[in-house]
């Protein structure tokens, strides 16, 4: 197994302190960022790693950063994306809660390069105990001028702003978060202007994933070539999979991106439960295409992802056994991207109750012939389109599941009911 | 300038607007270019929602949204191809299915854009089998407006209305996703001197007036452009007539003068047109010492009859007159002819005045103060003062209720006159010592032009014929004048002449002629 970086010190108890994390060899990158490069530098250390973003969309960090206009008048901003509101992904609330100065020393790097003065670290209301301790976190840090005006002694200056949502998934899309950031009903807007124009308050703003900021510190204390070595070409470091569902062994696991999701699924998590065999696996959260049994080989990695048709996003693995009913899965999914829908774009609104409704009514027996072209044909109205990607991440999951497990549907409406009964519990 | 083309069509364009704004201003939008749209409003600010107003844009992958696209200089757009039809197909699609089928009894058929823009790119049959979502109807949002919930595409233009325009705020989105819902705040009605512009706004038959719902179908209005007369501001409308009846004012668009929005009283201030006190019959004083109706000849032949007695007698400077604020430009070049002409010292016009704001609503409650003072008639004080002083014999008044304190304070000494001449469109107390009554026509009866409070000059045509003998200002001044033998006045009133004549005869209205002026006004020419 490779060198873990992340997650090294995870298990040590002190860690979550600022003391603990200090004798580990915390801050000091960021002393070293802020005492001794340009901000500059520091983008270009980023680029040069070709670290992407963890959040989900898989944007180059460093590009993003080159967005921020260099010389504004008036404040610019950081956010730190802690919603973490895609089903399957848990991984930013384990990098909060054992390691919160990590996150902190990955903000004031990044907030240096942007030349930010303020982050606010935007968190999902029903993460409480992640807020708690980041708290904590950040009281230390004040408290041991690690925050503040005089970050580190280096004359950098920054405060963080700990804010906590109430639980909505449009509020993890980074303008939804800008919005409910403000006291506004979370709902993405339009673009442009783009946030590195006018972001929070109307000032410029970079938003970032907790874990895209964990990887900057090691970034800058080892090196983009360290860094490029991990991982594949394209998609370079490790990365936290989540792995959830009929496995043996759920949990987090620190990986090189590559790492094939077989090995994932069978070494890492200990293969499904009961002896059971895998039916499919949705590689990166919720709103990913599924992938079949026979696709597990692909290597956990953007472009070998997207070469079957889904991709990486969270690395929130969701494992189902032989027993699931996909059009239950269809079903589930359809009635939460249903739920949760801002409501602002025609596509999106209609179409993702649309689907539901029709998916319920397949799952129940009532399904009629010409109703799997109608899903894919309202799926493929909503994708590329819309204010956000919701609405395409609502369509991918129905196209995946049609694409793989159109049998499934089939029964179901030949049979009118679902054969698949004994699953799991309704 | 930024040179873009559009299905073909080379255009110059402001470099940086947005895209549907530009090939509006350019007058090419919904003529040239069809892109439909129903969330974006020329207004409004922009909100990108509803996303049928997609193009596509050589260079971009994705199709781009018109609304919220900044030009830039050799951009190419199309917005006939297949992928863009494909797009307003889905989009109208989607937006069809919840949206309750009852175009037979929507109160909005005939004027609804998502009933032409089904019919224009929506599918011939429905592909749902899904029960639609019922939400609440005829949901009483304030004094003025209903809302049926299930009918709104959610388009937010009313919910941005309130907030931009009157700044009020009270419509806001309730709920996320397919149950989210148009509402006010539980004890905050929608309630604001503008709030009835939302029924225009609302591109769909969700929000309607209560004035005008189920009143008639619209396909029977012949929509007629003319001005409010509600105020000094002058707003645009289009008056909705049927059977000879206006049944409702809408805004029409004019950024000179009222962008496209017009304040509620104004709105229902067509309701005076036809309304049951309008002044209807001549009428004379006789011997009895009570008001006779006779033709309007003998009427006008009495109050010649009478003004020449005064004036022989005791002299024309013994007759005072006060102008109308709401006749038309050409009424009052007339009246300030016949003034001069006649001999008349004491002129003037007064101005009742009400409430303002910062938006339309303007002090003076009348749409040609500023006309009547172009012409050259000050405040009316100075007759009011002579008249006290018993300094006068005969008056005549246009439009006026002078008893009326909100005039000037009621006027003493009205009763004791030998000769009140009285012209005017409404019943009012001046009936009491009117000795001859000669009813006039309210603007939507009327060719003409008015002068708003900012001087713009704009013109009325008749929407509407009385139900009885009622005539212009002008011309029953016209027609005085001639019974007078004044000099000028041999040929009676016609008011596109007497617009030409005010506009060769008074500087300011230099080339403001009827004909010149247009549907949109112009401004009056530049004090030389
Ligand atoms: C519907 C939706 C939900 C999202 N939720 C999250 C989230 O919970 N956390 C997150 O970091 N990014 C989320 N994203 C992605 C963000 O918009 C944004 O791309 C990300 O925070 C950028 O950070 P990164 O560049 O570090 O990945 C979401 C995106 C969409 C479209
Ligand atoms: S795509 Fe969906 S979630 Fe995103 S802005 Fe539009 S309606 Fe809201
Ligand atoms: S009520 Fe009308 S104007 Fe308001 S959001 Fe709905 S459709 Fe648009
Ligand atoms: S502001 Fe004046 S002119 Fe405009 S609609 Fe209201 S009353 Fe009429
Ligand atoms: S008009 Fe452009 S998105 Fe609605």
């Amino acid at each position: 197994m490779t060198t873990l970086y992340l997650t090294e010190h995870f298990a040590s108890d002190d860690y979550q302190r600022l003391d603990g994390y200090k004798r580990q060899g915390g801050y000091e990158a960021a002393k070293r960022a802020l005492g001794e490069m340009e901000p500059a530098a520091v983008i270009e250390l980023l680029q040069a790693a070709g670290l992407q973003g963890r959040g989900g969309a898989g944007f180059s960090t460093g590009l993003k950063w080159s967005f921020m206009p260099e010389d504004s008048e008036g404040p610019k901003y950081l956010v730190c994306n802690a919603d973490e509101s895609e089903p399957g992904s848990f991984k930013d609330r384990i990098l909060m809660e054992r390691g919160p100065h990590q996150v902190l020393e990955g903000i004031l790097i990044a907030a240096f390069a942007i030349g930010a003065e303020k982050t606010f670290l935007y968190i999902r209301g029903e993460y409480a105990e992640p807020a708690r301790i980041l708290e904590q976190a950040i009281e230390e840090a004040y408290a041991k001028k690690v925050l503040g005006k005089n970050v580190l002694g280096t004359g950098f200056r920054h405060d963080v702003v700990l804010q906590r949502g109430a639980g909505a998934y449009i509020c993890g899309e980074e303008t939804g978060l800008l919005e409910s950031l403000e006291g506004k009903k979370g709902q993405p807007r339009k673009k442009p202007p783009y946030p590195a124009q006018h972001g929070a308050f109307g000032r410029p703003t970079t938003v970032n994933n907790v874990e895209t900021f964990c990887h900057v510190p090691h970034i800058v204390n080892r090196g983009a070539d360290w860094f490029r070595g991990i991982g594949t070409e394209k998609s370079p470091g490790s990365t936290l999979f989540g792995v959830s569902g009929h496995v043996v062994r759920p949990g987090l696991f620190e990986l090189p991106l590559g790492t094939p999701l077989d090995e994932i699924v069978f070494e890492h998590a200990g293969g499904i439960h009961d002896g059971l065999r895998v039916k499919g696996v949705i590689p990166g959260g919720l709103s990913m295409p599924v992938l079949p049994a026979n696709q597990l080989d692909v290597p956990m990695a953007n472009e070998s992802l997207r070469e079957r048709g889904t991709m990486l996003g969270t690395g929130g693995v969701i494992v189902m056994d032989e027993t699931t009913c996909m059009v239950r899965v269809a079903c589930v999914v359809t009635y939460f991207f249903r739920d949760e829908s801002c409501g602002q774009c025609t596509q999106c609104r209609e179409g993702t109750g649309w689907m539901h409704k029709i998916v319920e009514r397949i799952e129940r027996g009532a399904g009629k012939p010409g109703d799997l072209e109608l899903l894919l044909d309202v799926a493929a109205k909503m994708e590329g389109q819309t204010i956000c990607a919701f609405s395409d991440a609502a369509a991918w999951p129905v196209q995946g599941l049609l694409r793989h497990f159109r049998e499934d549907f089939e029964a179901h409406i030949r049979e009118a009911r679902c054969p698949f009964l004994e699953s799991f519990d309704l | 300038m930024a040179r873009i083309t559009v299905d073909g069509i080379p255009l110059e364009v402001e470099d940086g607007a947005m895209l549907l704004e530009a090939l509006d201003d350019a007058g090419v939008l919904m003529r040239d270019v069809t892109i439909p749209h129903y969330c974006w409003h020329p207004k409004l600010s922009i909100d990108g929602s509803c996303r049928l107003c997609q193009v596509e844009i050589e260079g971009a992958p994705k199709l781009q949204i018109a609304c919220n696209t900044p030009v830039e200089d050799g951009m190419v757009v199309h917005t006939e191809n297949e992928r863009v039809a494909a797009a307003r197909a889905g989009v109208t699609e989607m937006l069809l299915v919840n949206h309750p089928l009852d175009c037979p009894i929507c109160d909005q058929a005939g004027e609804c854009k998502l009933q032409d823009y089904a019919f224009e790119y929506g599918a011939l049959q429905s592909r749902t089998r899904e029960p639609r979502r019922a939400l609440a109807k005829n949901v009483d949002v304030g004094p003025t407006i209903v809302l049926d919930q299930e009918r709104c595409i959610l388009c937010r233009r009313c919910v941005r209305f309130c907030r931009e325009v009157p700044g009020t705020g009270e419509l806001v989105v309730r709920g996320r996703g397919d149950r989210s819902v148009i509402d006010t705040f539980p004890d905050e009605p929608l309630d604001n001197p503008y709030s009835m512009n939302v029924a225009d706004l609302c591109p769909v038959g969700a929000l309607t007036t209560k004035d005008f719902r189920f009143k008639i179908r619209v396909w029977f209005l012949e929509d007629v452009p003319g001005i409010c007369t509600g105020c000094a501001r002058g707003c645009n409308v289009y008056l909705g007539v049927a059977d000879n009846k206006v049944q409702r004012y809408q805004p029409r668009r004019n950024d000179a003068v009222n962008d496209t929005w017009i304040c509620d009283a104004g709105r229902l201030s067509y309701k005076e047109i036809g309304a049951a006190d309008r002044l209807s019959t001549a009428m004379l004083r006789g011997d009895l010492g009570v008001l006779e109706v006779v033709g309007f000849r003998d009427a006008l032949q009495a109050a010649a009859d009478r003004l020449t007695r005064v004036r022989q007698a005791r002299g024309a400077s013994r007759i005072g007159v006060v102008a109308s604020p709401h006749a038309t430009n050409e009424d009052l070049f007339v009246l300030r002819r016949f003034c001069d002409a006649l001999g008349v010292e004491t002129a003037g016009v007064a101005v009742v005045r009400g409430d303002a704001d910062d938006l339309l609503l303007h002090a003076e409650k009348a749409a040609n103060a500023a006309g009547a003072r172009a012409m050259g008639f000050e405040d009316a004080a100075a007759v009011c003062e002579k008249l006290r002083r018993g300094a006068l014999d005969a008056l005549l008044v246009a439009g006026h209720d002078l008893l009326d304190a909100a005039y000037l304070g009621g006027v003493d000494g009205l009763g004791d006159l030998d000769t009140v001449v009285w012209l005017d469109t409404h019943v009012s107390d001046l009936q009491r010592v009117a000795d001859v009554v000669l009813p006039t026509r309210v603007a939507a009866e009327r060719t003409g032009t008015y002068t708003n409070a900012t001087g713009h000059v704009q013109r009325v045509t008749p929407a509407v014929e009385p139900a009885f003998d009622a005539r212009a200002e002008g011309a029953v001044i016209a027609a005085l004048g001639q019974a007078l033998h004044l000099d000028g006045f041999e040929v009676g009133f016609d008011a596109r002449e007497t617009s030409r004549a005010l506009s060769e005869g008074v500087p300011l209205f230099r080339g403001r002629s009827f004909d010149a002026v247009g549907d949109a006004g112009l401004p009056l020419e530049e004090e030389a």
